[in-house]
C-alpha cells in the first residue's frame, strides 16, 4: 500500500516543478523548495486504517485547492492536521464526509475509503455516510432550539426516536429513549454537569465553550465512527479550550478524531500523528506526531514548526 | 507655545457653568417652540386664541426672539473671549447652505412682495441676501459663523410676529388662477417649526462648545427632533381621526344585560351585554342607528383569504430560489418580476381582476374575485421577505444539519422555517397593513354599495353546502357582491351630501367608517406583531 501512495504523492506533486531527486530544486520564481519526498508522507501505523485516502484532488472552479493528497488515518486515535491558512486542510477534512459535495464549484477526483469501502462513487449514502463520519465546526453552531431538542435532532430525523404527537398519542412516545440518548452524550461531551437542570433552555443562551461541547454531543447522538474537528477550538477562550481537548483526549478512545487547527502546541498536546500541509494544497509530512515536532524530515516544515515560515 | 495651553481641549469637563445653562435652556426653548409649531399646525393651538393668558403668535414671536438673541449672544460672548469654547476655524459648507437658504427665502419675498419690487429684483435681492448669509457662516470663525446668521433669522422672525406685521389673519393672496392663498394658519406655524430646528441647531453647537462636540451635539438634536416629530405626525393623524370619529362610532351606544344584538356561538344563542350600532348594524330604513357592519366583515374576510392564498404560493416561491434553485439567470429574472410586481399600481391588479377573475367566476363582482385579486397583491411582498429573511439565516445551521446526515428537505423544515418565520411574519404585517386599505381593486372585483344593509354581511363559514356534483362543496357567500371598508368609505365620500338623509349624521358616518378601518388594520398588524414575538421568542428563549 505504501508504495503506491507514494507514488502518486510523487507524480502529483511534480506536476509543476522540474521532477528532481528532493531537495531543493528551483522553481520558475527562483525560490528553492524542496521537493515532498516520497517516505516524509509515509506513515507506517500499528493497526488498521480507518479512512484511507488515495490520490485526492479538489478545484474549487480554476483553484487547485489539494494536490493528489494520499494518507491512511488510524481507528480511535487523534490525528491532526496543520499547516498555515489556505494549505487546503479544511478542504481535505470536508472531503471525508461528502460536505464539499454541498459547494457547487467544487470537483474533487481520487479516492477515499472508510473501512475500506468507497465513498466517493454513485450509490453512496450520504446519510448514512455522515452518521458515521460526524463534524464539529469552528464556530459553535447549535440550533436555535432548547439543549434538549439539539441533541435529539439527528436521531429524531433519522427516525430513530419518535416523540411527535402522533405518538405521544399513541403512546409509543420514546422520549424516555431520547432523555437518556440526551444524558449520555452531553456526558460524554463533558457537558452534563454543567447543563443537566436546564435541558429546556434554548441553546443559544450558553457560553461559547459550552455551546462547542454542546455541538460535539450533538455529533455523538448519532452514533458516529469518525469525528472530523475543523477548529474546533479556534474561537474559544484558554479555559474552554483546555476542557475541548480534554474531551477530545477520551473521545480518541472509542472514536478516529480528525483534528484540523492553526494551534501546533494544540497539535503536539493532543494528536498521536500529524499531518502537515503547506501552501498550494500539498500533504508535506506525515507521521508520529513527536516524530514531526522534534525530528520532522523536511526543511520546510522545520521552518513552519520553528514560527520561519506561515 | 503660549497657544499650546489655550488650544489644548480640556480632558476632563468642568462642572455645568452659567453660561452651559444657558444653552441648555437655549435648546430646550427650540424644543418647546417646535412643539408649539407642530400643535398649532395641526390646530390643536389656536393662533388667534391665547396661551398662558399671552396672545398665541406674540408668545411664539417673542419666543423666538428670545432664542435668537440668546444664540447670537453666545456666538458673540465666545468670540470676544468670555465663554469659553473650542471652535473650528470655519462653520463649514454644509451650515452655510443651510443658512443660506432660509434667508434666500426671506430676502426674496421681502424684497418682491413686501416692497413691490418685482420678481426678478426679488430673485436678485433673494440671492444677495442668501449669498450674504453664506459668506457670514463660512467666513468667520466657527463660533460666529454658526450662530450669527441663524440668530438673527430667528430674531427677525421672532420680530415680525411680535409687530404684528404678519398676524393671525394675515393672507397673502397668491393670483394665481385658483384662489389659493398663503394663511397665517399655514405660514406662522411653519415658519415656527423651521426657525425652532434652526434655533435648536445653533444652541447645541453652542451647548457642546462648536467644534467637534459642537457638531455633535447639533446633529443629535436635530436627529432626535426629526425623529420626535415623525412619531408626533403618526400620533396626531391617529388622533385626529380618532376625534372626528368617535361621536359617529359612538351613536346610540348601551351597556348593560340584553342590551346587545342576538348572535350564536358555539351553537348557543347569546345576546351580548354591550350594543354598538355602527358597528353591529347594517344600513335599513327602520334602523334608529346605522352601521357598517357588512364591510367589516367583507373586510375581515377579504384579508383572510388574501393571506390564505399568498403565504403558502409566497414561502413555496421563495423556499424554491433560496434553497434548490441555483443563483443565476432564472433567479435573477425572478427576482426582479417580483419586485417588479409588487410595485404595481394596485388599478392594474384590479383590472386584471375584473377581466380575468369575473368571468371565471359567477361573472359578477365577488367576494372570491377581491380575494384572488387581493392575494396576487400579496404574493410578491411575501415572497420578497420570505426570500430575505430565509437568505439570513446562517449557513452554519445547514452545515450542522447535513452534517448530521440529516437531508435537505428535513433540514428546511425542522430549522431553516423556524428561523426565518419570524421574518416571513414581519413580511404578511407589511403586505397585510397594504391590502386591508386598497380601495382600487374592491372598486372593481367587489364592490357593494355606498349603504350596505346587513342582510348583506356574508356569512363563509355558513355557508358551505354540500352538491351532488363536483366539486362537491359549495360557498355562495363567496361569490356575492360585498362591501369593503376602505371602498365604502370612498363611496360615502363620492356619495356627497345627497345620500345623507340615510344615515343622519353623514360627516360622522364618514368618519366613523375612517376610524373602524384604522382599527381593522391595526388590529390585523397586532395580531401580525404577536405571532412574531411568539415564535422569536421561541428561537431565543424557550
Amino acid at each position: 500500500m505504501s508504495e503506491n501512495t507514494t507514488q502518486q504523492t510523487q507524480t502529483a506533486s511534480t506536476d509543476d516543478r522540474s521532477p528532481t531527486d528532493g531537495r531543493s530544486p528551483t522553481t520558475t520564481t527562483g525560490e528553492t523548495v524542496e521537493q515532498t519526498r516520497d517516505e516524509w508522507t509515509d506513515y507506517e501505523f500499528r493497526g488498521d486504517a480507518k479512512l484511507a485516502v488515495e490520490d485526492l484532488d479538489v478545484h474549487y472552479g480554476d483553484d487547485h485547492a489539494l494536490k493528489g493528497v494520499s494518507m491512511e488515518i488510524p481507528e480511535e486515535s487523534v490525528t491532526a492536521l496543520i499547516g498555515p491558512s489556505g494549505c487546503g486542510k479544511s478542504t481535505y477534512l470536508r472531503c471525508l464526509n461528502r460536505m464539499n459535495d454541498r459547494v457547487s464549484s467544487a470537483r474533487i477526483d481520487g479516492s477515499v475509503k472508510l473501512d475500506g469501502q468507497e465513498i466517493y462513487r454513485d450509490g453512496v449514502n450520504l446519510v448514512e455516510l455522515r452518521k458515521r463520519v460526524g463534524m464539529v465546526f469552528q464556530s459553535p453552531n447549535p440550533f436555535p432550539k432548547t439543549i434538549r431538542e439539539n441533541i435529539a435532532y439527528g436521531p429524531k430525523k433519522h427516525g430513530d426516536l419518535d416523540t411527535g404527537l402522533l405518538a405521544r398519542l399513541l403512546n409509543r412516545s420514546d422520549a424516555d429513549e431520547r432523555d437518556a440518548l440526551v444524558e449520555r452524550c452531553l456526558r460524554d461531551a463533558a457537558l452534563w454537569d454543567e447543563v443537566s437542570d436546564r435541558l429546556d433552555d434554548n441553546a443559544l443562551g450558553l457560553s461559547g465553550g459550552q455551546q462547542q461541547r454542546l455541538c460535539i454531543a450533538r455529533c455523538l447522538s448519532v452514533d458516529p465512527e469518525v469525528i472530523l474537528m475543523d477548529e474546533p477550538a479556534s474561537a474559544l477562550d484558554p479555559i474552554a479550550t483546555a476542557k475541548i481537548e480534554d474531551l477530545i483526549d477520551d473521545l480518541a478512545e472509542e472514536y478516529t478524531v480528525v483534528i484540523v487547527t492553526h494551534n501546533m502546541q494544540q497539535a503536539a498536546r493532543i494528536s498521536d500523528q500529524t499531518a502537515v500541509f503547506l501552501t498550494g494544497g500539498e500533504l508535506v509530512e506525515y507521521g508520529d506526531t513527536d516524530q514531526v515536532f522534534e525530528d520532522p524530515h523536511s526543511e520546510r516544515v522545520e521552518d513552519y514548526i520553528t514560527g520561519k515560515f506561515g | 507655545m503660549a497657544d499650546a495651553s489655550q488650544t489644548d481641549a480640556r480632558l476632563v469637563e468642568s462642572e455645568t457653568t452659567e453660561t452651559d445653562a444657558v444653552a441648555g435652556v437655549a435648546v430646550g426653548l427650540s424644543a418647546v417652540l417646535f412643539a408649539l409649531a407642530v400643535a398649532a399646525l395641526f390646530e390643536r393651538v389656536s393662533l388667534t386664541g391665547s396661551l398662558f393668558g399671552i396672545r398665541t403668535v406674540t408668545l411664539l414671536g417673542g419666543l423666538l426672539t428670545a432664542l435668537g438673541v440668546a444664540v447670537v449672544a453666545f456666538g458673540a460672548g465666545s468670540r470676544l473671549g468670555y465663554v469659553e469654547t473650542d471652535p473650528d476655524p470655519s462653520a463649514g459648507l454644509v451650515a452655510g447652505f443651510g443658512a443660506a437658504v432660509p434667508w434666500v427665502v426671506v430676502g426674496g419675498s421681502v424684497a418682491s412682495q413686501t416692497l413691490g419690487l418685482g420678481t426678478t429684483v426679488g430673485v436678485l435681492a433673494g440671492t444677495a441676501v442668501g449669498g450674504g448669509a453664506f459668506a457670514l457662516t463660512v467666513l468667520p470663525r466657527e463660533d460666529v459663523g454658526s450662530t450669527l446668521p441663524l440668530g438673527s433669522l430667528l430674531a427677525l422672525t421672532g420680530l415680525v410676529f411680535l409687530t404684528g406685521v404678519i398676524g393671525p389673519t394675515w393672507v397673502w393672496e397668491l393670483d394665481w388662477a385658483q384662489q389659493a392663498a398663503l394663511t397665517a394658519e399655514f405660514l406662522i406655524p411653519a415658519a415656527t417649526l423651521f426657525s425652532a430646528l434652526y434655533g435648536g441647531w445653533a444652541s447645541a453647537k453652542a451647548y457642546g462648545g462648536f467644534g467637534a462636540r459642537g457638531r455633535h451635539m447639533g446633529a443629535y438634536v436635530l436627529v432626535y427632533l426629526n425623529a420626535l416629530s415623525i412619531v408626533a405626525f403618526l400620533f396626531v393623524l391617529v388622533a385626529f381621526v380618532v376625534v372626528q370619529g368617535v361621536p359617529g362610532l359612538l351613536n346610540g351606544v348601551e351597556i348593560g344585560l340584553g342590551t346587545g344584538p342576538q348572535t350564536t356561538v358555539l351553537g348557543v344563542s347569546v345576546t351580548l351585554p354591550v350594543s354598538v350600532p355602527f358597528v353591529m348594524n347594517g344600513v335599513a330604513l327602520f334602523n334608529d342607528f346605522q352601521g357598517v357592519l357588512p364591510a367589516i366583515v367583507g373586510t375581515v374576510w377579504l384579508v383572510l383569504g388574501a393571506v390564505v392564498l399568498a403565504v403558502p404560493l409566497g414561502v413555496g416561491a421563495a423556499l424554491f430560489l433560496t434553497e434548490y434553485a441555483d443563483r443565476g439567470r432564472f433567479t435573477q429574472v425572478v427576482e426582479i418580476a417580483t419586485n417588479g410586481l409588487w410595485s404595481t399600481p394596485s388599478i392594474v391588479f384590479g383590472l386584471f381582476g375584473f377581466a380575468f377573475l369575473i368571468p371565471r367566476f359567477g361573472n359578477g363582482k365577488s367576494l372570491l374575485s377581491g380575494m384572488i385579486t387581493l392575494g396576487f397583491m400579496l404574493l410578491p411582498l411575501v415572497v420578497i421577505t420570505s426570500r430575505e429573511a430565509m437568505l439570513s439565516v446562517p449557513d452554519e445551521y445547514r452545515d450542522a444539519s447535513a452534517a448530521l446526515g440529516v437531508s435537505k428537505w428535513q433540514t428546511i423544515r425542522s430549522v431553516v422555517l423556524p428561523a426565518a418565520l419570524p421574518g416571513v411574519v414581519t413580511g404578511v404585517i407589511l403586505g397585510v397593513g397594504r391590502i386591508a386599505g386598497e380601495t382600487a381593486p374592491i372598486l372593481l372585483t367587489m364592490a357593494g354599495g355606498t349603504f350596505v344593509p346587513g342582510s348583506q354581511t356574508v356569512d363563509v363559514l355558513g355557508s358551505f353546502q354540500f352538491t351532488s356534483a363536483p366539486p362537491f362543496v359549495a360557498n355562495p357567500a363567496l361569490l356575492e357582491a360585498t362591501s369593503a371598508l376602505p371602498y365604502q368609505l370612498y363611496a360615502l365620500i363620492s356619495a356627497g351630501v345627497g345620500a345623507s338623509s340615510n344615515v343622519g349624521n353623514a360627516d360622522e358616518f364618514r368618519w366613523a367608517t375612517a376610524l373602524v378601518l384604522l382599527v381593522v388594520v391595526l388590529s390585523f398588524y397586532a395580531i401580525g406583531i404577536a405571532t412574531r414575538y411568539y415564535f422569536r421568542r421561541r428561537l431565543t428563549h424557550t
